[in-house]
């Protein structure tokens, strides 16, 4: 790692960059994972008493105003060249945690569907410019050599700390946690905004190192936003994304389930998946640095395939027993694996030039817009009385479809490339 | 699951199977406390404690691999047990056969057995020297198989040697994450009967694959020996590793630990190798 190697060349000031990166993401991550995910529906189900159907009509609302307002954003980081400048990076991600810092303050007292539909406005405006702010911090203080065990680490431990906290969820408790925690942020950003350090300084110029800021997927030849080599990504994360949530919502709630998942009441269960979250993670940076990506997804694909068809079997011939903790195992190896490529992917299909442009529309389409959008799907199915049995079997096809899509595509790909003459691999 | 249930899991299934049973209808508890009072189809009890309550019935056969089955009702079928405990209770009933192959069982004079056998076996406590004589078979077998392959193919076991020296962390990775998914998915296999074979000779490439992998390091042991004669070394290599894992096996846990880390560090650097054929270099990063 690089990292070892600034520690033993007492070069701090890197060092500084990966803690700022790590502390940056995690707590964003866990945010995304509880306030938004787990709190969106929470408040629009029980606390303001509105439909299923009718929060899925918000989320998708949500998905889609975060996408737009991530791709805008991070468009115009590209064009005035905001994505390079650390200082100007800051001062948004100030702007994007003191509204999301009011947001959540203010989340206890919604109780209206008026203001829950203007208190989602407000949160995909800062979700959506948050992506491309956050994720572009890779450019400027992970070098790529890092990226994939950094990415691990964010991963595993935001996973680590959601699956431990809250135990139970009560939005009243937890947006004062937060509160708490997020003023400190708020307040050294807010510093970092206005005044000039010598340490923020060397870092602002880290992206113009040759092991900082072009990703590794852009050597040598950057790789075009119209282009297969950016879209295929997109699309195979769309179809992770899409898979996890439309199959984990419907699975935690169900009461079978529950004792199993995150939402278990048994400290040592979340535990067990508070742990295999981080060993996931770890095991998804290895891969992701020594090999090519396309066999994380395939693993990913595989992983999600079984563990649906875990789910289906137990379903079928459980005979409403609690399930063996192998299932959720397989659940949880899946997320890791795919969270940490999330991470590393976007950054690494980028240069500096093209960071905010590419990390919006990665995390916004295959990350927001799939989760939201499944989400609702999930909801839905669940409004109509979808059984649980078919539901997951209609899962499990998609995932089975993704893992077959794969290598068809990849061999397609090469085919059209042959046809166009090119000989390399 | 207890991964010592493993062989025992696929042997009942394998019986299932010759019996004519429905697989739809057998149900394996693998874990936890559960009272029986309807079931169809065979059982099998895994790791959990499963009580059938007094007048209570449940239709057998019922197979006990583990964990400890109580019966104070009536099973209406055979009750086979290979392992575990069976505890049949003052006025409990067996319709069918209790056949008896291994494990420990307490039978109430007032319970009712319509038919009962034991498949006897030699001693349980066998002598130091009936105990190691599987290890030392297993050792020398393959030390003459190490011998003969770094002989005759030697860049084979470099490749892998090479892969697991230095790549350790990848091959750990790669080794851990295939056997716990493959692992998985064979006895999921096992469960649909018509894939029976397929896991069955999965689990025993897996075993070919691990026993590549310890020759492997062995050869890498070896190599420390600085001898013209490889195939001696390798042989040698391959019993200080089994010697090496029987050792660590005594300590607990951490000993555990390690000889698996070893183990699975071998496989994965056999399986990135594709068996030695090619050298295994990950992706080129920049410094």
């Amino acid at each position: 790692m690089k990292l070892f190697e600034f520690a033993r060349e007492r070069q701090w000031v890197p060092i500084t960059g990966y803690l700022i990166y790590v502390s940056a993401l995690t707590a964003g991550y866990y945010y995304n994972l509880t306030f938004v995910q787990l709190g969106l529906t929470d408040l629009g189900t029980q606390k303001i008493g509105m439909p299923p159907g009718d929060v899925s009509i918000v989320m998708a609302i949500l998905a889609l105003l975060t996408l737009v307002a991530a791709v805008a954003s991070g468009v115009l980081m590209d064009r005035r060249g905001w994505s390079t400048d650390l200082y100007v990076k800051f001062r948004l991600l100030f702007l994007v945690i003191f509204v999301q810092l009011l947001l959540t303050i203010a989340a206890p007292h919604v109780s209206t569907i008026e203001q829950f539909v203007l208190w989602v406005i407000v949160c995909s405006m800062a979700l959506g410019v948050g992506i491309p702010v956050s994720f572009s911090f890779m450019l400027d203080f992970v070098p790529v050599r890092d990226r994939g065990y950094v990415a691990a680490i964010v991963a595993g431990l935001s996973f680590f700390v959601a699956a431990l906290y809250p135990i139970e969820w009560r939005i009243d408790e937890f947006s004062l946690v937060m509160s708490a925690m997020m003023v400190p942020a708020v307040f050294v950003l807010a510093v970092l905004s206005v005044k000039r350090f010598r340490f923020v300084d060397s870092l602002a110029s880290q992206h113009k190192r040759d092991t900082f800021g072009t990703g590794r997927f852009c050597r040598p030849i950057p790789v075009r936003t119209v282009s297969f080599a950016f879209w295929g990504p997109i699309l195979l994360m769309f179809g992770v994304f899409f898979i996890d949530s439309l199959g984990f919502l419907r699975i935690i709630e169900t009461p079978q389930y529950i004792y199993t998942s995150w939402q278990s009441p048994d400290l040592s269960v979340r535990l067990f998946i508070a742990v295999l979250h981080v060993i996931g993670a770890l095991a998804a940076g290895v891969i992701y640095t020594n090999f090519d990506r396309n066999w994380l997804f395939f693993w990913v694909f595989g992983l999600f395939a079984f563990t649906h068809l875990l789910y289906v079997f137990h379903i079928q011939f459980g005979a409403g027993d609690t399930p063996p903790l192998v299932l959720p195992m397989f659940y949880v190896l899946a997320v890791s694996f795919y969270t940490t490529l999330n991470f590393a992917l976007w950054p690494d299909l980028s240069t500096p030039e093209t960071i905010g442009t590419h990390t919006a529309l990665g995390v916004g389409i295959a990350g927001w817009l799939a989760t939201f959008l499944s989400t609702s799907l999930a909801l839905y199915s669940e409004g109509v009385g979808l059984s649980l049995l078919n539901h997951l079997t209609y899962v499990n096809a998609l995932a089975l479809l993704f893992v077959v899509a794969l290598p068809v595509l990849l061999y397609v790909h090469r085919m059209v490339e042959l046809a166009r003459g090119g000989t390399t691999p | 699951m207890n991964l010592e249930l493993i062989p025992l899991l696929i042997i009942v299934l394998l019986m299932i199977s010759a019996g004519g049973a429905d697989v739809e209808t057998t149900e394996f508890v693998i874990e936890g406390d559960h009272e029986i009072t309807e079931h169809r189809g065979a059982l099998i009890v895994g790791d959990a404690t499963v009580t059938v309550p007094a007048d209570e019935a449940v239709s057998g056969p019922v197979y006990v691999i583990g964990g400890e089955f109580r019966i104070h009702g009536t099973v209406e079928g055979d009750v086979t047990q290979l392992s575990g405990s069976l505890v049949v209770e003052d006025g409990a009933t067996i319709d069918g056969e209790l056949q008896h192959i291994g494990g420990s069982e307490e039978l109430s004079t007032e319970a009712t057995i319509m038919e009962q056998t034991t498949v006897a076996f030699e001693s349980s406590e066998p002598s130091p020297i009936a105990a190691y004589t599987p290890i030392v078979l297993t050792t020398l077998i393959l030390a003459v198989v190490g011998a003969l392959l770094s002989r005759k193919h030697e860049p084979l076991l470099d490749n892998v040697g090479a892969a697991a020296k230095d790549h350790p962390l990848i091959s750990l990775t790669v080794g851990a994450l295939l056997s716990v998914t493959f692992l998985s998915v064979f006895v999921f296999m096992a469960f649909t009967l018509i894939l029976l074979p397929v896991s069955i000779l999965g689990l025993l490439v897996g075993l070919l694959i691990i026993a590549y992998g310890i020759i492997a390091l062995g050869y890498l042991a070896g190599q420390q020996l600085n001898t013209p004669r490889v195939g001696l070394a390798t042989g040698l290599g391959v019993v200080v590793v089994m010697v090496l894992l029987q050792v660590t096996g005594v300590i607990p846990i951490l000993g555990d630990l390690i000889a698996g880390g070893l183990l699975l560090t071998g496989l994965g650097a056999v399986v990135l190798t594709y068996f030695g054929l090619q050298e295994f270099e990950p992706v080129s990063l920049p410094e």
